[in-house]
């Protein structure tokens, strides 16, 4: 994860701004830079819901966030909503961000999942199928084949044939894959189908839910 | 012991038949002893592809039925020594025969023959089933088409399943032409995706509707360039080490690249 502050994520009600655990005002707002500078193109105008799940945050500086967020982001605050997550407050002397994150992103919680291997090609007409976690292939999943995971699916060769990531409507699932061209491609309950002849690009891509209600596929470089 | 391989691809129409009669006269033309047998029941045709139609007394169902034996059933090919076919029967269906009878016609013939050739029926049902039950080897004849593509892909993941082992793959009407052009998948994107061994690469030939009509298998011919392909894959089959020539067309640019880096 990228951002392990704040995250901005689309749902079926818009945008929310997820602002997690932190230990100051400034870290939020590097964190919200930082997760802005992903995005492709800036949101001229749209409306956010923050999900608060620290109960830290104070009222002041709730309000200077929002100010915030309307000069330079020029987004509106829809509305703000405390999301209890039962996770300990952040120790003061916590050493690294990623130790808050583990304990506090439950959406994300890939550490304390199983995960299946396939060390084969998945060929045509067979289908494999893991709804308690991820699964990883070691070969292809060629056309006519189907991947399906409760967690994410990752194939470490040409993804051509179907695959369903967070079977069980996990949105945050991925698909990761060397060759990224699949027939049609499922994360919850989104679906993405192949443009016309799409070629491999040469190089690993990743297709996750963007802003927008979409399925997004970037090229891969870390997760 | 001789060798029972299979003939199979899944969809229909890629050259199983064909390429079993070629394979098979090819291989009698090396000297091998050969019997082809004919899997597709009620709707056979390598009797037509041979030319053996008018010969054909009795089928796998007779012998199955018990209505005359083994060795009476199989049909001698008169143009060349040691090839015979084993017809099957036009009047049943694939589910009169189970996969336990093929195989032990299979297990009979292989004691008495080097190769034993299965011309295998489209689909993945039954008939494809009787085809491989008796199988120790396959043979998936594929077209580079992604239909074609997809049904072999299919047809490889059961044979695997079967433990059917080694399962080479032959590459049938391949257009040089339409790959210099990028209208056609090229043998690498076939290979890619199919991940099997290349036995060989047949080009695509125009000889093959004469000789199909005619029930004179196209190796018969030597300057064919079909004929040549079928020849040297029966070679690779008797355990020859033959080098898969280069069908492809390139430009003349880069034929002088080629030209260059392999003189290095």
């Amino acid at each position: 994860m990228a951002n392990s502050i704040v995250a901005l994520r689309a749902y079926r009600d818009g945008l929310h701004l997820i602002i997690r655990p932190h230990l100051s005002i400034e870290e939020v707002e590097k964190a919200i830079q930082q997760e802005m500078s992903r995005m492709n193109q800036p949101l001229m105008g749209a409306s956010v819901q923050i999900d608060l799940k620290c109960p830290t945050l104070k009222e002041e500086e709730m309000s200077y966030l929002k100010s915030k967020l309307q000069e330079t982001y020029n987004l509106t605050v829809r509305s703000i909503e405390a999301i209890d997550e039962q996770a300990p407050p952040p120790i003061a002397a916590a050493p690294t961000t990623h130790a808050i994150q583990q304990r506090t992103d439950t959406q994300n919680s890939r550490d304390n999942e199983p995960s299946k291997i396939i060390p084969y090609t998945i060929r045509s007409g067979q289908t494999e199928e893991f709804p308690q976690g991820s699964l990883i292939v070691y070969g292809d999943v060629n056309s006519g084949a189907e991947v399906k995971a409760g967690g994410d699916i990752v194939v470490l060769g040409a993804l051509r044939g179907n695959a369903h990531a967070g079977i069980n409507g996990r949105l945050s699932a991925v698909v990761i894959a060397m060759d990224l061209v699949p027939v049609q491609l499922q994360i919850g309950n989104f679906v993405n189908r192949r443009t016309i002849n799409q070629k491999p690009r040469g190089y690993p891509e990743i297709a996750r839910i963007g802003v927008e209600d979409v399925i997004i596929v970037e090229k891969f470089v870390k997760f | 012991m001789g060798r029972v391989i299979v003939v199979t691809s899944g969809k229909g129409g890629v050259g199983k038949t064909t390429s079993a009669a070629n394979l098979g006269t090819a291989l009698a033309l090396l000297g091998k002893t050969v019997v082809l047998v004919d899997a597709d029941v009620g709707l056979r045709n390598l009797d037509i592809v041979m030319g053996l139609e008018s010969r054909i007394v009795y089928t796998s169902m007779d012998v199955i039925d018990k209505q005359c034996e083994l060795s009476k059933a199989l049909v001698k090919d008169r143009r060349v020594d040691g090839l015979t076919l084993l017809a099957a029967s036009q009047k049943n269906n694939k589910d009169d025969i189970q996969p336990e009878q093929m195989k032990a016609i299979c297990d009979k013939l292989k004691t008495a023959h080097d190769f034993v050739l299965v011309d295998s029926p489209a689909g993945i049902e039954r008939g494809f089933s009787n085809a491989s039950a008796g199988a120790d080897e396959a043979i998936v004849v594929t077209t580079p088409d992604v239909s074609a593509i997809r049904d072999a892909d299919r047809i490889i993941g059961l044979l695997q399943h079967a433990g059917i082992e080694p399962i080479n793959l032959v590459l049938n009407r391949f257009s040089p032409q339409l790959v210099g052009n990028g209208s056609m998948m090229d043998q690498a994107d076939v290979l890619d995706i199919l991940n099997i061994d290349l036995l060989g690469i047949v080009p695509e030939d125009a000889g093959v509707i004469t000789s199909t009509n005619r029930g004179i298998p196209l190796v018969y011919e030597d300057a064919s360039p079909g004929s040549q392909a079928y020849m040297r894959i029966a070679r690779r089959l008797t355990g020859q080490r033959i080098p898969i020539p280069d069908l492809e067309q390139k430009g003349f640019l880069a034929n002088i690249v080629d030209w260059f880096t392999r003189s290095r």
